[in-house]
């Protein structure tokens, strides 16, 4: 096992590690701030969040690693399927939280006049901005995941 | 290429590949849920219904389109000719001459209410408004004035407002200076009138009064006032045109209208002044004897497309006027003891009912009690603002006409008492009330005489009376016959608190006669709507002994002088008078109408009555045993804590919805599939005959747990496909004017949009053979457009004239609402069209409408609210829908009463089909066990697709974290309950035009595209991620390391 440089794969998986938490924090917040989503937590999201973050460091953990031979294909394997699975858990939380939101944010940006005062509180458009927030910060980790996704996460030896 | 190079770009397309085959695939998922919006944003179609006409049980009247529309048309404009309401008519005003010569002043006689399309109004091509409508009778509208207020102060123009799904931009109507069309939710209301100081500044030529011809010339002066839902005028809130708080009732005459009509009066000979609202206006100063009097007012209510042609034709004298006030009209709204009470405020200590994590439905959750808007958005269980109906059955006329009943004939009845008087220090009824329930002036003199009546007494009798017209005209016409009764009130109500107005509104009818001629007319109403509600000693339904005295009348204050004179009493002259006949009851009466559908019927809604939970007598509820004594107070004036209560337990528990409570009552036995399905082919006549035939029970049980209860609380804005059943797709239709989705014939291009009913005017038409000709109109428009269940009508009472939907109502009298919704409703049925009125339960102020509890006695629970909607579903062949209140009645949810709902639609009236609640809007409030318990068919969240309990984080339901499978599956009740309850939509659906028809989903080419989507990416996922770990797998070339 010898010590490698960190390459560009890895430090674009890393950033993309660091996006998917801060997505998960920003909706962690929203889902915990008073207004209109107060509370309205998304099933599985916390979940694939985790995953997705932990396989995208698994990632850059196993492309530090030097094996050669079975070993060596078979690490590179399996940090390929953490490249591929990470993107894909990110894309599930983007379109479930996009989903459990839609309604909620229709709601509060297109009532019609005759309630729309009593719907656009300060809270409910806090509460709404926060989730689309959440959903950028999803979107942006995706992409950066996917990029991720074409580029190796080891380099040749220093 | 080297092998190195190539794998990972073969990893990241797989990488992408994935995603994109994930958000296709769950993209799928949630296009499926909102199909029907797609379908309507994209044009698509993704069910088609395919109508076996041979087959069908319910056809159209029409062969064509153009028939449909014309039948439409047809009624809309008898909406105007029947329901306009001539209230003033002196200096020979109306009818106007040939030719007559007329200036139309105010915002509204150019742009009159509403004025957008939309739910309210169809939009049709050829609608008609007040200067079409005139001109079309020959009327010369003055062209100076007309072209300053349309071109230089209203300025119609289209403005580009964005659609709110699509975000395309769509034309749409606006105007520089137009009235508030919506109130808002107990604000300040804008009454924005141009003053005529401004026409000047405004554009109009100095001598614009000089094109007047004054001695020849009508002004019509047009005044509005806005609605809407979510809407309740708040008294004393009025602002005028500066923008200056006034003080003033908003649904007064501002100064700016009065200076409009002391401009009419100034330019011209005649003034008439046209009240176009849903909201009864106060009238004093124009009226006879005010400040300001016009010669002439009248009654349009609100219009939509063709109305006003009819309203023409009144004003023009074309066609008699027949048209008589719904509501009662007063000097200041401050006379209404309603008023006394509404609006509503705080529990002194509503904080109590608050919780900070302890609610095991929501554990570790803090659940406030504070007021939530519309839509919800906190978490509250919104039951801390109340309002008492101290009033109770003394509702518009009924309190006006009894208490003046009272001052003639009970003078000990402290009639006279200054309580309640605005007009001077004692109440009297010539100064307090304007234009009564009824009031109507005819142009053709007639005369109307009670022939005979005969009460059959027996639970399902009927009370028939014969109406002789005489036309005393010249002129063949229409005339309204109005029938009334008076029960006699006796000691034992008086000891009970049994109230009794002196005057009853009962049912009417029109009739044509010649010039000349005499014409007799039968109007029928069921005898169980003589029986009052004694809620303390009988506790059910009674006729007291002695004599029912009932009279045909042109008016409610007409029929009680008719009663003062045959007891003779002194009326106060104002009316003529009529025959009275006699019906004589010689002993008490308790067993008659004590059982109903087989069952008995007995208090169900004690707890509606805010002493049973202060255990004192917190309230007196108005009683015309003593007027002075027991007049409202405000009681949100009154301190009432919770805390104080010895059932202070219990009443938290309510306010908290928490009615019903998921207990192991036995293992529910799990749906599975018995072959039954929903289809024409196993529903035949004996099932859609008999709800209790074996095929329901056996349907219903082979619904899985997850998607009983699913079904139920997520009901949604369609129907879901349950799993087994395989029910059809049913979509449900906004609104009280019909229909709102058009029709598009392809052959001409043209578009009929069939919602352009006028509540407001089917009420003040006061004929519910037209109003059963409107349901007719409205179900033929479900056939050809293909839709089955609509929300199409409201049969709230108006409780007082602030709520900003009473436009969406008939009338302040219950049985006016029972007759007329008896009718439309009985005419949609006909037609197999699920026609649900709403919203049933005392949702009678807008106003903290999700979550106010109001408390009443048991007779005004039966008979004011309830009694309207009774006669659409106890009485309707076929009334196969209803939509509960939004509100509380007591402190219960209206949607988890199970007196209400249990107790009496189903056990009572006999009623068997869907009940859905108001849109669900905070699970604070809505809880979900208790809906299933009270016999909800479909709580309204607008979703679809989603009748499960396990799609929330950890299996558990989305919305209310408590439910789940495991939850439910050893309360054996809640689930056969909620089984039951399916059944009765399922009887529903069955029974209406939905199995006419086979439903066949069939694929857009989003679902196509969504399909090659998924079916691409998968391959392309795969070969890519293969051709990756073959590439990895491979030996490294020389030189590629």
């Amino acid at each position: 096992m010898k010590n490698k440089k960190f390459s560009i794969g890895a430090w674009i998986t890393c950033c993309a590690a660091v996006l998917a938490l801060i997505a998960l924090i920003v909706y962690a917040i929203n889902v915990g701030a008073a207004g209109y989503f107060q509370g309205a937590s998304v099933r599985n999201l916390v979940l694939f969040s985790i995953l997705a973050i932990v396989l995208l460091a698994a990632a850059i953990v196993i492309g530090q690693l030097k094996c050669d031979g079975v070993v060596g294909k078979v690490l590179k394997l399996v940090a390929g399927c953490c490249q591929i699975v990470a993107p894909v858990l990110l894309a599930a939380c983007l379109i479930n939280l996009i989903s459990a939101r839609v309604e909620g944010l229709g709601f509060i940006y297109f009532s019609n006049a005759d309630v729309a005062l009593e719907v656009q509180t300060p809270e409910n458009l806090s509460s709404a901005t926060g989730s689309i927030a959440a959903m950028v910060c999803y979107g942006v980790s995706m992409l950066a995941a996917i990029i991720a996704a074409f580029t190796n996460v080891w380099k040749k030896e220093a | 290429m080297k092998t190195q190079k190539i794998a990972p770009v073969m990893r990241g397309l797989c990488a992408l590949m994935a995603v994109l085959f994930v958000l296709a695939t769950i993209g799928t998922t949630i296009a499926e849920g909102y199909r029907s919006a797609l379908d309507s944003v994209l044009g698509t179609q993704s069910y088609v219904t395919n109508t076996d006409a041979d087959a069908a049980r319910f056809k159209t009247d029409y062969a064509t389109i153009e028939e449909m529309g014309a039948a439409a048309k047809n009624i809309s404009i008898r909406e105007g000719e029947e329901g306009t309401v001539v209230m003033k008519n002196d200096n020979a005003v109306l009818p106007l001459p040939a030719n007559a010569q007329v200036v139309l002043f105010g915002l509204a006689a150019y742009a009159p209410y509403p004025y957008a399309n939309g739910d309210l109004k169809g939009g049709n091509e050829d609608q008609v408004d007040l200067v079409d409508a005139l001109t079309a009778e020959g009327i010369q509208i003055n062209e100076t004035v007309k072209k300053f207020y349309t071109e230089n102060i209203l300025n119609k123009h289209i403005e580009m407002v964005p659609n709110m799904w699509t975000g395309e931009e769509v034309p749409t109507i606006s105007y520089d200076h137009i009235y508030v069309a919506s109130p808002g939710d107990w604000g300040e209301y804008q009454i924005v009138e141009i003053p005529p100081v401004e026409f000047e500044t405004m554009g109009a030529p100095a001598n614009w009064k000089d094109s007047i011809d004054k001695a020849n010339s009508t002004a019509i002066c047009v005044f509005a006032r806005g609605a809407g839902e979510g809407n309740t005028y708040k008294p004393g809130s009025a602002i005028d045109y500066y923008g200056n708080a006034t003080g003033k009732d908003p649904l007064a005459l501002s100064a700016d209208e009065l200076a409009v009509i002391d401009v009419a009066k100034e330019t011209c000979s005649k003034v008439l002044v046209l009240i176009n609202s849903g909201n009864n206006m106060v009238l004093k100063e124009i009226a006879a004897g005010g400040s300001h009097e016009v010669d002439g007012i009248a009654y349009i209510g609100v219009i939509n497309d063709y109305q006003l042609t009819g309203a023409a034709r009144v004003l023009t004298g074309k066609v008699n006027a027949t048209g008589a006030l719904p509501d009662t009209y007063v000097a200041d709204n401050a006379a209404i003891p309603a008023v006394v009470n509404f609006g509503g405020d705080m529990y002194a200590d509503y904080e109590i009912v608050a919780t900070e994590g302890t609610d095991s439905r929501f554990p570790g959750e803090s659940v406030a009690n504070i007021p939530a808007g519309s839509f919800g958005g906190s978490s509250t269980y919104n039951g801390g603002m109340y309002i008492v109906e101290a009033e109770g059955i003394y509702v518009g006329y009924k309190y006006f006409e009894t208490r003046y009943y009272d001052a003639v004939m009970n003078p000990s009845s402290n009639a006279a008492s200054a309580k309640g008087a605005t007009q001077g220090s004692a109440w009297d009824y010539g100064k307090e009330v304007l234009y009564t329930f009824g009031h109507g002036l005819s142009y053709l003199d007639y005369t109307q005489t009670l022939k005979s009546v005969d009460v059959d007494k027996t639970p399902e009798g009927n009370v028939t009376a014969v109406v002789e017209i005489k036309n005393n005209g010249n002129t063949a016409g229409k005339f309204l016959a109005q029938l009334y009764v008076q029960k006699p009130y006796t000691e034992y109500d008086k000891t009970n608190l049994v109230e009794k107005s002196a005057v009853d509104f009962l049912n009417s009818a029109k009739v044509d006669v010649p010039a000349g001629g005499t014409a007799e007319v039968t109007i029928t109403v069921p005898t169980k709507y003589l029986a009052s509600y004694d809620y303390k000693n009988a506790k059910t339904y009674i006729l007291d002994e002695g004599d029912y005295l009932f009279t045909a009348a042109a008016g409610s204050h007409a029929a009680v002088n008719n009663f003062i004179v045959v007891q003779g009493g002194t009326p106060d002259g104002t009316t003529k008078e009529g025959v009275v006949v006699k019906w004589n009851l010689g002993s008490f009466d308790d067993t008659t109408f004590a059982v109903e559908n087989g069952v008995v019927v007995t208090n169900v809604a004690d707890d509606a009555d805010l002493n049973y939970w202060t255990g004192k007598d917190t309230v007196t509820y108005l009683s015309r045993a003593d007027w002075d004594k027991t007049y409202p107070i405000n009681y949100n004036e009154v301190e009432v804590k919770i805390g104080d209560s010895p059932k202070k337990d219990e009443w938290i528990k309510e306010l908290q919805g928490r009615t019903y409570e998921i207990s192991n009552t036995g293992a529910a036995a799990e749906g599975t599939d018995q072959g039954a399905r929903f289809n024409a082919e196993q529903v035949g006549y004996e099932q859609f005959t008999n709800i209790n035939d074996p095929y329901w029970d056996k349907l219903v049980s082979e619904i899985t747990i997850d998607q009983a209860v699913g079904a139920v609380i997520h009901g949604g804005s369609r129907s879901d496909v349950l799993e087994n059943v395989e029910n059809p797709v049913v979509i449900q239709n906004e609104g009280v004017s019909g229909f709102t989705t058009g029709y598009t014939d392809e052959a001409s291009g043209k578009t009929y949009k069939f919602n352009i009913h006028s509540q407001t005017l089917i009420g003040s038409s006061f004929n519910p053979e037209l109003a059963y000709e409107w349901g007719r109109v409205e179900g033929n428009s479900g056939l050809w457009i293909n839709r089955f269940h609509l929300w199409g009508t409201g049969l709230t009472q108006r409780r007082t004239p602030y709520n900003g939907r009473n436009y969406e109502y008939v009338s302040e009298d219950p049985m006016l609402t029972n007759r007329i919704g008896n009718a439309i409703l009985q005419g949609c049925a006909d037609k197999g069209i699920l026609n649900g009125p709403k919203h049933m339960g005392f949702n009678d102020q807008e106003h903290n409408r999700g979550g106010i509890s109001a408390y009443m006695t048991e007779q005004k629970f039966r008979e004011t609210d309830l009694r309207g909607f009774q006669g659409a579903l106890e009485d309707v062949t076929g009334c196969r829908a209803v939509m509960i209140a939004f509100n509380r009645i007591g402190a219960t949810n209206a949607a988890h009463h199970v007196g209400m709902l249990q107790k009496i639609l189903r056990g009572e009236w006999g009623y068997t089909d869907l009940v859905s609640t108001d849109m669900m809007n905070n699970k604070y409030y809505f809880n979900a066990e208790s809906m299933v318990m009270s016999s909800i068919t479909q709580v309204a969240d607008f979703a679809g697709d989603d009748a499960h309990i396990n799609q929330g984080e950890g299996g558990v339901d989305k919305t209310w974290a408590h439910i789940s499978v495991d939850a439910v599956k050893n309360d054996k009740n809640l689930v056969e309950q909620a089984r039951q309850n399916l059944k009765y939509q399922l009887f529903a659906y069955a029974n209406s035009a939905i199995l006419n028809v086979s439903t066949v989903k069939v694929a857009t080419w989003w679902d196509n595209a969504l399909t090659a989507a998924r079916t691409c990416t998968a391959i392309l996922a795969c070969v890519a991620g293969l051709a990756w770990i073959a590439l990895t797998l491979l030996p490294e070339k020389k030189g590629e390391k």
